[in-house]
Order: structure tokens, then sequence, then C-alpha cells
């Protein structure tokens, strides 16, 4: 069956913004489909409102939107565009919830859009749960017992039938949000009400436990001729009990018989058929008891996934692309492999290597949440690795999780810290073999399958071996073949990484780079997709001549994210236009990067000084780029360029008179520009001999921390003393504290730049919404900013010239700005390219990236194409919103600070700032309540500021409900207020209130750690419910003018120019 | 002492003998290679395996240790395994200790991609596992060992198949009666059967037609089995004589024999296709799916008599996986719908070959199917 003729524009709705559960996999997927659908000829209108994806460049498709994922705009933009069809399986659940929703109220019906890749009825069939059991039974397939719950009541009936452990699903939520294990009735029923409330249609699946079961995932496609292939088998390394998004999983399955996997395979067969998924991708999810191998369906989802973004880079096979030509009609032998170019899609890739993915946590981030994984997903990224055996693919993996350069490096050991799954397990284990745990009680305890805890046994057994035997050739051979790395030889060796390295490069031990070819070897195959190994001396190819690699940014992390994705797809695109052959080096399944369509050759490998060198010696490259990636690439620059590697662009001279704080505190002194006071101390004593100089408030923060951590606003003398106390451990004189003053209500300013050859483009400046001190990740901002003079505008420029000329910039310069009084302060530089560029680069249309890679080739730039680009000429206003994970991480605070905690960001694009305001807290799943209970509890500073707009919300018809302090206020000044206890004033409290839904929002600021840790009640309480809570006085005053406009009902949406 | 795999033009591998093997078993075999993830019992203990040294392209093997129940015939056949890793395991049943058992020299770490590429491009050659002190030694050692393994008899079929007569009891007793000509038959196929028929019989490759005619059955079922078709002796005669009598259905060897005996010709493919996950063009089931493949010859299509109609395709490659002949009532499949190891989505052709086939002959009644179906 060839193309669907009737169909010429298709809707492609994408996930929104980055969250836990649902990131960059679905740019892949997204970006990936359009690309296909493009070339087929199709007309492709995409929706998305996350502005830091490739997908919503607008070359991937023939419209983009970058607008609000809600019914009420996508019914817009279908009256609009027309569209004949939409595909809603390529953007995570967000986009398949959403068309469900188009679909119940009619609107697809209406417009005449047919659903491809799966229709309404395949997706409830696979997606509520009940339907799902229905048809399992009607297959003969097992599942765990369970009982579908819609209230209370019932919830508690259903443990008593089950028992506990017991695990609780609700119906429609994103990476199991709101569902968990309990373990006790006490905890049971707290996480019931709270996944009642999760689920959109209040029903939680609770389930009996089947914790330490096997866990298999097989990534399945099916054509419209009832074609089906398995693409990949993955096996979880944690069984069954962590979300599969946080486990530690291995493609292909190592440890079921043919027969036993067999089964599984046809079971999923019949699965899909009978679920009906016509034409397109699933993933099916099984559990496998481990002595009686009896096998049960955990879950089945009906569209791309993580996982299957994970099986296309971990196999070969572009899941999302075929998906995409199978849901317009083609069927799977009539696609070519795009790999061998010459077989048909319709096979089972054959892997001749093991991979091994680790997700990545950011606990540490969320203080008062405890490191426990379980069925609510917690991860923030993840990192894949291929090698030829486990072991080399498990040691490549942790190296690629950029926490170690040891990968195992040695640990306190703590069996506690073994017995339950955490994020730190799999060193735990490492080092409980150390300590010669015995492999029943490690295996008793972890329920992990024995060959997974053999195979590390083995490498802790060969780390006394390494000890103990001369370092020679035999041994060090043995060693890279169990994947050790360099560091951790040298660690064990009493050496340097880099004297372990010379050792082996003497020996001339080196990795090869074996292909990727989905076929293990049977076909030729030509896609330069490469991984290494040190256990074959297979396929030398020469590379070309005119070769430039770009290094990514490794694995997802808040602070370090899709935007650097963004960075580095459009960098390579923009250096293959200039005909230079582009080697990509990233260790991130989830991205449009590591899609081996994206670069000249694709090298996935973690990124560490050992395997990137590696890398270039192999590829010999002209040059590299390390301003895309993040930190990650401006790390590595020195150790690349002390190897005789050339960085394009800013040298390391510049990179480091911008990072380190001394040097560039004299080059801002040197220019005349204002910078915050500042000191470093060793220690507390020292800390309060300072005091005087910086003032109070001041920002504290140990010196060597990355994305703000333990980074505190200190307001007085008991704070500085208490916050010493409490991170001593961290400070030292050798690694100091810094004391910046902080300054209290300044604007703060991002801004973004290209210096090039003697010319130099604004990218623009993001004026943020909250107050200086709220980490720049996590405030909302906008463009062409608000409250901002003119004039304040054009020193700003003028400044941020001069300063990126002082550093000898080529290439990108981010610089954070505070502006108090109309005085401007530098708090940062960051020379390579920043959170804030694919946001401003969507906004303005500026090609920031294309024109970073000029500079960094140092190439010229016409005065007629340098004044082409002019930032404030803008037509739309665009307003960046916030997502944050609060949610997954329970007994977290959600009050903002210096250290970032958000996930992800959304654009709300619009003709006035109020209507972008509507959108970019629409798109961040912030509600607009439009009428009802505003609570109230303010520190005094923000409350006469604030006054205004209290009075302005009472117009609108709000009522306000507020404590104490802040409901005598109101009351003084006319407005009525109902008084509410604090909790430790007794209950019937003003949590109690927001618990039981009478509140529609809350205004919650506060300062000082002691008022921060009182009212956390409040926060959390928001959280929990999903109810607004503002914890910032501007953010609420934006807030407020959003609601206003919201209130107008009116909608509009436009495509990027 | 060192292990090595040589090749009979002298490229040399080295790789890891197991500790315990000891003395090490030297073996020479065609070095084939086979992509299946999972499965290393049921490859080990196929016939056709007879005389080849496997090597698999899956890293890992010994994962899962050893159940015999999964076998597909009573012994292992293979001349050689070599992997990149064996699993090491205190556990009692490892794979690596059945080998050793069995005398299969296994050879571990070895640059299987690199063997593989070099087999895929220059096709599979004889070569020969030994272990030597020097690679020189080890070529005059494996030299002797292939040239002495290449003067085996030609007929590898028969040196697989049965020598007597056997007698199985089928479960489906309005099933047929079918008699199977023994290639070097799979444990799978013989079960794929006894689910269907009310009694099988199976011959040696090398009976007489008039033999297996005294038994009266209802219809022919040739096996899989080793090696060259055009080498087996008997079987075409014999078969010729069913042709048109009673429905005949060929597996693998059996399909390339059941060629033959039709006056079409066979091949040797460069480097075989062995493997979990090739695709199939079925135009009998009407539908596309993944099979599982053990075959180092194939069909010439244009050799095929003008009514036989070539009705599977093996999509990587276009070669011939099957044909059927209404008329003569018979079917050839290249590749192996019993699986073991594989997907088990061919499995239908065993119910065509009983329902279809038979139909006018046997009870209609719906029979059992062995494998669970898509």
């Amino acid at each position: 069956m060839p193309k669907n003729q009737s169909i010429k524009r298709i809707l492609i709705i994408g996930s929104g913004p980055i969250q836990i559960g649902q990131a960059c996999e679905f740019d892949y997927s997204g970006t990936q489909a359009c690309k296909a659908l493009m070339k087929e000829g199709f007309e492709v209108i995409l929706v998305n409102s996350n502005p830091a994806t490739i997908m919503t460049d607008p070359e991937i498709a023939t419209r983009t939107y970058i607008e609000p994922l809600k019914v009420q705009y996508l019914e817009k933009i279908i009256e609009i565009e027309k569209p004949q069809a939409v595909i809603p399986t390529l953007g995570g659940q967000t986009a398949l919830n959403l068309a469900l929703e188009l679909d119940r109220l009619g609107i697809l019906k209406k417009h005449n859009v047919q659903m491809l890749g799966a229709t309404p009825a395949v997706i409830e069939a696979a997606e509520d749960r009940e339907k799902f059991r229905s048809i399992l039974d009607e297959l003969g397939a097992k599942y765990p017992q369970s009982e579908m719950v819609k209230n209370f009541e019932h919830g508690l009936l259903a443990a008593d039938r089950l028992g506990y452990p017991i695990i609780l699903r609700p119906n429609y939520t994103l990476g199991g949000g709101g569902g968990g294990v309990a373990y006790s009735p006490e905890e049971y029923k707290r996480m019931l009400v709270q996944a009642l409330h999760e689920s959109p249609t209040s029903e939680v699946l609770v389930e009996e436990s089947i914790l330490g079961w096997k866990e298999f995932e097989l990534e399945v496609m099916r054509d419209a001729s009832g074609t089906f292939v398995v693409v990949c088998s993955i096996e979880n390394f944690d069984p069954c009990g962590v979300h599969t998004g946080d486990s530690i999983t291995v493609a292909p399955q190592q440890t079921l018989t043919d027969d036993q996997y067999q089964d599984m395979r046809d079971e999923a067969c019949r699965i899909i058929s009978r679920v009906g998924v016509q034409t397109g991708g699933a993933n099916i999810q099984f559990a496998v008891h481990p002595t009686t191998h009896e096998r049960v369906v955990i879950e089945m989802n009906p569209r791309v996934s993580r996982s299957s973004a994970l099986a296309s880079k971990a196999t070969g096979f572009p899941i999302a692309k075929i998906a995409a030509l199978l849901a317009v009609g083609y069927l799977l032998d009539e696609l070519k492999n795009d790999i061998t170019k010459v077989t048909p899609t319709c096979y089972e890739p054959a892997l001749d290597y093991v991979v091994t993915k680790i997700p990545r946590f950011a606990f540490e981030k969320f203080q008062g949440s405890k490191d426990i994984l379980s069925t609510q997903m917690k991860s923030v990224g993840e990192v894949m690795s291929m090698g030829r055996t486990f072991q080399e693919s498990l040691m490549k993996a942790l190296a690629a999780l950029e926490m170690n350069s040891e990968g195992i490096p040695d640990i306190h050991f703590n069996l506690e810290k073994m017995s339950y799954p955490n994020s730190q397990r799999i060193w735990h284990i490492f080092q409980a073999m150390r300590h010669a745990i015995p492999m029943t009680q490690i295996q008793e305890l972890t329920k992990i399958d024995p060959w997974f805890l053999e195979q590390i046994a083995e490498l802790v057994k060969f780390e006394n071996k390494l000890k103990t035997s001369p370092l020679e050739l035999p041994l060090l051979t043995r060693a890279k073949k169990f994947g050790f790395t360099d560091a951790r030889i040298g660690k064990l060796k009493n050496l340097t990484a880099k004297s372990v390295r010379d050792l082996r490069h003497t020996h001339h031990l080196r990795p090869s780079y074996l292909q990727v070819d989905t076929c293990a070897g049977e076909f030729l195959s030509s896609t330069p997709y490469f991984y290494s190994t040190y256990w074959s001396r297979a396929e030398k190819t020469q590379p070309p001549q005119n070769i430039v690699a770009v290094i990514g940014s490794g694995p997802n992390r808040i602070g370090q994210g899709i935007e650097f994705d963004y960075s580095c797809v459009r960098g390579v695109q923009a250096l293959q236009k200039l005909n230079y052959a582009v080697a990509m080096l990233n260790s991130n399944p989830e991205t449009v990067s590591t899609d081996y369509d994206t670069s000249d050759y694709l090298f996935f490998e973690p990124l560490t000084e050992e395997c990137v060198l590696e890398v270039f010696d192999f590829i010999q490259p002209k040059g590299f780029i390390a301003q895309l990636g993040g930190q990650t690439p401006i790390s590595l620059a020195h150790g690349l360029v002390q190897n005789g590697y050339k960085l394009l662009g800013s040298s390391l001279e510049s990179l480091d008179q911008a990072e380190d704080r001394k040097q560039f505190a004299e080059i801002c002194r040197g220019l005349n520009l204002m910078i915050p006071q500042s000191t470093m101390v060793g220690g507390l004593e020292e800390a309060l001999a300072c005091e005087k100089s910086i003032g109070y408030p001041m920002i504290c923060r140990p010196s060597y921390v990355l994305g703000g951590r333990r980074m505190e606003v200190i307001e007085n003398q008991g704070e500085l003393i208490s916050y010493f106390q409490r991170h001593q451990d961290f400070i030292s004189s050798s690694n100091p504290c810094l004391m910046d003053q902080f300054l209290t209500g300044a604007l703060e300013v991002d801004v973004d730049l290209v210096r090039g050859l003697e010319w130099t483009v604004m990218g623009g400046i993001v004026e943020h919404i909250e107050v200086a001190g709220v980490h720049s990740g996590d405030s909302m901002g906008v463009v062409p900013p608000q409250r901002l003079k003119p004039e304040t505008l054009l020193k700003i420029e003028e400044m941020s010239r001069r300063l990126a000329d002082r550093l000898d910039v080529k290439g990108h310069l981010n610089l954070q700005l505070a502006v108090k009084d109309d005085v401007i302060f530098i708090l940062e530089a960051n020379p390579r390219s920043s959170r804030s560029v694919p946001f401003l680069a969507k906004a303005t249309g500026i090609p920031l990236i294309d024109l970073g890679i000029a500079a960094q080739l140092g190439l010229k730039l016409s005065i007629e194409e340098q004044n082409k680009y002019q930032w404030r000429n803008l037509s739309k206003i665009c307003v960046k919103g916030v997502v944050f994970p609060f949610k997954k991480f329970t007994d977290s605070d959600s009050i903002l600070g210096p250290e970032m905690k958000s996930t992800g960001e959304s654009m709300g694009r619009a003709s006035t700032y109020s209507e972008a305001l509507v959108k970019a807290f629409l798109s961040s799943s912030i509600t607009l309540p439009a009428q009802g209970e505003v609570f109230l509890s303010l520190r005094d500073k923000d409350k006469v500021p604030l006054l205004p707009i209290l009075k302005n919300l009472k117009m609108m018809g709000y009522q306000f409900s507020a404590t104490r302090g802040t409901a005598d206020y109101l009351k003084t000044e006319g407005i009525d207020c109902l008084m509410l206890n604090k909790v430790h004033e007794g209950r019937p409290h003003c949590v109690d209130r927001i618990r039981s839904g009478e509140v529609q929002f809350v205004v919650n600021t506060t300062e000082g750690r002691h008022a921060i840790e009182a009212s956390f009640d409040i926060r959390r309480a928001c959280t929990d419910y999903s109810i607004p809570c503002l914890t910032e006085s501007d953010a609420a005053q934006a807030f407020v003018l959003a609601l206003e406009k919201s209130k107008t009902g009116r909608i509009e949406v436009s495509h990027l120019a | 002492m060192k292990t090595f795999l040589v090749l009979q033009d002298g490229e040399i591998f080295e790789g890891q003998g197991l500790v315990a093997q000891n003395p090490f078993p030297e073996k020479a075999g065609e070095v084939v290679f086979n992509t299946a993830h999972s499965g290393y019992e049921e490859i080990a203990s196929d016939p056709s395996y007879f005389s080849q040294i496997v090597v698999m392209t899956a890293p890992m093997m010994g994962n899962y240790a050893v159940n015999k129940k999964s076998w597909e015939s009573k012994q292992i056949w293979i001349q050689g395994f070599v992997c990149v890793q064996m699993q090491s395991s205190e556990r009692e049943s490892s794979w690596s200790k059945c080998l050793i058992e069995n005398q299969v020299p296994v050879m571990t770490e070895v640059d299987t991609r690199r063997l593989v590429l070099k087999l895929r491009n220059q096709g599979t050659p004889w070569g020969a596992i030994v272990q030597a002190p020097t690679s020189e030694l080890a070529k005059t050692k494996a030299f002797a060992l292939i040239e002495k393994q290449k003067n085996i008899e030609s007929d590898w079929v028969h040196l697989c198949s049965r020598q007597k007569i056997e007698d199985h009891s089928g479960q489906n007793p309005k099933g047929p009666r079918i008699a199977v000509l023994d290639f070097g038959a799979k444990e799978n196929i013989l079960r794929e059967l006894r689910y269907r028929s009310s009694a099988i019989r199976i011959f040696p490759s090398r009976t007489e037609a008039s033999v297996i005619q005294d038994w009266k059955p209802d219809s022919l079922m040739l096996t899989n089995g080793p090696g060259d078709p055009a080498a087996v002796q008997k079987a075409p005669e014999t078969i010729r004589y069913f042709i048109g009598k009673i429905p005949i259905f060929g597996i693998c060897m059996g399909h390339q024999v059941l060629a033959l005996a039709l006056g079409a010709k066979t091949y040797k493919l460069k480097f075989g296709h062995r493997g979990a996950n090739h695709p199939i063009r079925d135009e009998i089931l009407n539908k596309i799916y993944i099979s599982s493949q053990n075959h180092g010859y194939a069909v010439v299509a244009e050799s095929l008599p003008k009514d036989i109609q070539v009705t599977h395709h093996n999509l990587n490659d276009g070669t011939v996986a099957g044909f059927y002949s209404k008329r003569l009532n018979l079917l050839g499949i290249q590749y192996h719908p019993e699986s073991h190891p594989g997907p088990h989505e061919a499995s239908q052709l065993f119910d065509f070959f009983i329902q279809n086939m038979h139909q006018n002959q046997v009870s209609t009644d719906q029979p059992k199917t062995a494998g669970t179906l898509c």
C-alpha cells in the first residue's frame, strides 16, 4: 500500500516543556517524523509550546506554532490550517491526551480531521486500565491482580483484599505521576488521596505487588497489513518496583531463554493486534518471575516513548520516522532499512554489542525529598553506552554519567543503601562486593538477577588483581576490555589518568570504532554511527580531511538540558552548510544530536577526556566546537587543547577570563563595569570579618558548586553563622565559600550576543520577571523587556559589546546582569551558547547558532547582514514560562532561589505582554482560575507594592483569605478578607483550607530561613494539589495581569515567520 | 598455549580456550555465523549444524545456563563454538560445562566482528579451532584437520539421519499418518507433527520409496538437515515416487531436496542465512513475518518447473524462501516454521500442510497448534 493520497496536510503535536517523564526524546521523535513527512511531500503543521526544541525550528515543518498545548489553541490552529489528519503518537502522553480531548469534544469531527497512527478507540484500549485488562483476559495474558478504585473507601477495601506492599497507579498520568508503592496502611492512605487527585478521571489502579520480578520491555512496530516486528528487547537491571525510566536497562534482553523470549514476543504481537494499533510503534512491559518464570503484562503505550528513543539509538532502527511513514499508509516492506539502505524495514535488528542505559538523578537539588526509587519516575536524564560486552557497556555508561571520572569510585559503604532502590545503589553494589559481602546476600537484598551480579563480581575481582599485579600489557588490555577508565586504573595503581593513558599509548592499546549497522555485520552498511570498544580491531575507515567535531552536552540534568542539544544540532547544520564534515560526540540517547541522521559521523561515547581524546585521535578533526554543549565541553576544552587539538572560537584564555571570578572581576574593574561586592572566605571567622564589606543581604555558596547548589541568600548574622555550620563539610580554605553582595529588588536580565571577527550581533536581552536572586533558569522572562528604560537597554548593549571585545570572545557570550536604580551590575559571564539562546532565536528569528559558528570559524559578516539582525524589531512579545518537578519530589519546597530547580521551559508568544503571559502560564500547566478565593501570606515589604494588584483582583471578583498579619493589613485597606490560622495556631488552619480545595491560588512571599521553613506546608499543599503558588511579588503581578487578560477569553494564534 | 581459529586461507583469529577444557578438543568445520540473540542450545543441538563451527554474533553467551528440554536433538552437533564472552558462573548447569562434556571446542574473546565481516565478504570457509604455542604451528595442525574433515562422507544428511525406523504416536487421533524422511530432523518439527497427526514414522534418509509406501502414509514430511543438497543420495528418487500421490512438505534441506526431485537446481549462498530476524513474504498465509533461518544453499528460482510457484520470498536478498504447487500438492519452505530458536509466526504453515493439503484425505477437524500463534 503506497502512501495515502487523500492527505496533504498533517498536524503534529509536540510534547511541550521538558518535565520528568517527558523529555527531549519527543523532540527527537517529532523532528524525525516531521522530516520524514516533509520529504514525502506532506505539509506539516507543528504545534509545540517548547521553544528549546529543534522541532520548532521553522525549517522543520511547513508551519510552526509555538502555542499552548491546550484544546482551545489547537482548535484555533485547526481552523486556520485545515489539516486533514493529526498524528497524536509522537508527542508523548501530552499529545495523546490532547488528541483524545479534541476528539471527545467533537473538534476533530467538526473540522474533518482524522487521527492517524492510533484512533481514540486504540488509545483507550491501551491506556484505560480496565479496558486493557479485559483485552488481556480475552487473550489469556496474565497481569497482576488489581482493582480500579474510584474513591477512598473503595480503596481501603481493595487494599484489604490485595495485601501489602501495594502499588498505586493513577489512570492517564505521565511517568507514573502520583503513583508509588505503599508498604503500610498509613502510607497507603496518604498516597491514595493524592493518587485519586492526580488522575484526571479520579481513578487509581491499586495493584498486587510484583516487587522483585524481572522486568522487560519490548519495542514493537506494526503496519496496516499486520506485519509485526520487535525492534528491541530491553531488560531492566533493577527488578520490578522501580519505574523503568529510573532503572538501569540493558538491550537486548540477556537472561531469557529463546523459548521464554519468543513466548513474550508472541504475546506482544497478540496484544498489539487486539488493542488495534493499526500502524506505528508501541511498547509493552512485562514482568517475569525469577524462578517460576511466570509472566505478567505490566502495561502498554500505543505511541513512541522514551524507550522507543532509546531503542532507536540502541539498534539504529528509526522508530519515530517509520511510525510516521506507516501512519500515512506505507507498509514495512515498502520502506528501506535506513542504515543498510538495501534491506527492507520489516526486520528485527540483530545486535553484536550490548547497550546499557543509566538514568541521572537530581535528588540533591530537592532538599527534604528522599532518595528512594519507586514506580513514579524521578530521574531527569539518562546516558546510553554501547560495548561489546555487558561489562564494557556498563562501565562506559557509568563514566558517561559525568559524575566521577573513575566511573566506579570507592565510596563509603552502607549496607542499608543497597537494601532498597535508590540513585546510588549501583555503586553500593560494587562497594559491597569490594567488602566481600556474599553474592547471595546481595541478591537477596536487591533481587537483581544473579547474571548481572556475577558480571559485576567479575569486575570487582579484577580490581583486586589490578591492585596487586604489575601493570603490564596483558593486564592493561584486560582492564580496558572490562571497561575500566584510565582514571580508575590510575586510582588503583597510584598513577594519574594521564600516565595510564601514556602507558596505553606506548603499547598502542587503542579502542576500535565499530559501526552500529542493525544487522550484526550480515549486510554492508555505510551509516557512520560508531561506538568504541577494546574488543575488536575491525573496520579501519579513513575519515575525511575536513572534519570538525562538535561536543554535545551529555545526560540531561537540571541546568543543562535540551537547550544545549538545540545549539549542537543547529551548529552541526550550520557547519554542514559551510561544507564541513561534522562529527558529533554525545552520550545522551534522548537527543536529536544523537540521531545518526543529524551529523556526518556520530560517536556515541561518554563525554570524558579519555573517550573524547580517543575519538579525536581517530578522526583527527581540524578543530572542535566547545561552545554549544553547555558546561560539559567547556570543561573538556583544556585537556583537548593540551593534546594538540584546535579549539574553534574563543581561546582557552578567553574562557578562563570569563569563568574565573578573580580574573573576571579584574577585567570588569578595568572596564569600569560594576560587579557586586564579593569575597572568598575559608570559614566562619573570616566570613564574620568580611560581613561589613559585603553587607546584608548576601549570597553564600561554596566556590566549586555547579548550578547554584548549596547557594543561599543570607539576611543577617544569625543566618550567616547557621549557613557556615550547616555547610562546614563543603567549605575550607582549599574549597572557599563565595560571599556576594545581594542586590535586593534588582531587575535581572540575560544578554546573549555573538562576536566575530570585527563584528558583533546582539541576540537580545531577556528581562526576568522575578526579581534578581531567583536563578535565571527558574525565572520567567520576557523579550523585548517591559520594564527597563530604552536608555538602559542601550547601555547594556554597549557594555556587553565592550566586555565581549575585552574578553576577545569569538562566538557566543551570555551575560547575566542586574539592574538596580539604573545602575547595571554584571553577575556572571558564560563564554558559550546559553540556555536562553534557543528562546531568543525563536523570539527574534536571529539565527544565533549559525552566526556563532561563523564567528567561531573566523568568518566575516557584511555590514548589511550585521544590520539585518535587530533583536528589538519584534512583531510579537515572547514570555518564557518555567516548569518545575516539585510534585515528583515529595517534601521538596517550591520556593524559588539561587539554586536552579526547573526542568523545562515554554514560550508564550503574542501581540501583547499580557496575552504572552497567559500563554506562558498555560503552557507551563499553571491554571488561570477565573474566580474564587486567593490565599495570601505576604512578607511586610511586599504588602504595599502588592496593594494595587489586590484591589484589582477584588474588582475582578476574587475573594481573599490570609493569615493574621496580612488579613489585618487588608482590612485596614478596606479589603474584605477571611482570616485563617497559621499552621501552629491550631486547626482548621490555612493549609487545611488549601487542601480542602477552597483556594484557587496562593501568593506566598517570604524571606529568611525560619519564615521559609514555617511556610513550607502552604507551598507543599499547593504543589500536591496543583494550585498556582506565587512566591515572589513580581511573579504575582505578572500572574494577575495574565488572569485579567484570560478573562477576556480572546484567543489568538500565529505561526513563526 | 594459545587458542586459534585458523581459516583455510591461512588467516588466523586468536581467542581464549576455556581453562577447564583440558585436553582441548581440536576440530575442523565450515565456519558460519548466526545472528540470533538467544537460543544457543537450540542451535548447537540442531543437526543442520553438522560439521560447522558456529560463530555467534551476539557477544554474551551462556547467560541462562542449560535446559536440555529445549534441545533440538539428543546431542550437540557443532564442531566449535565461537563468541566474545561466555558467562563464567558457579551455577550447576552452565553452558560452558555442557560444551566441554560434549567435546566441543569453545573459543571466547574472539574479534567476532572482524571475523563476521570477513565471512560476509568472502563466504564461509573451512576452518579449525586448535591450540598451539605459535600461529605457525597452529596452521599446520589446522590444515591437517581441515583436510581430514573435508574428506568425510559428502552426504552429510546420511551421517545425521536416523539409521533405523522410528515410530511416534500422534496426539490428534483424527489427524493424518505422516511419513518423515529424516535428513537430520530438528525435534520441534517432529513435535509440531505429533501435535497434528495420529502417527508419524521416521525413516532414514536413504529409505526406498517402497518401504515408506508399505506403511501407507497420508503424507510425507522432508526435514531439515546439513550440507549440500546435491550430495544427498537416494532421497530425490524416493521423493519423486510420492510427488502427486500424497501431500509433501519439505523444510530447509527437505525443501532443497524436494526441488532437486522436481528437477530444479540448488546453489551455495555466499555466506548463508543464519539467524532469527529474516523477513519473509508468504503468499500462502498472505503476510509478511520474521523467520528463523539456517541454510547455506538455496534453490535456483528459474530452474523450478513452470507450474511450481515461488510463494515465499526472503525480503532481504530476494532468494527463494518457499514454493508451492496445488496440483502436485507439495510445499517447500527454506526457513524454519518450527522455529527453535526464533519467532513462531510461520508455524501456521504446519496447519496449512495438515488442513489444506490433506483436505480430501483426512478429517478436517481443527488440530491443536504446538506453538502459540499471532
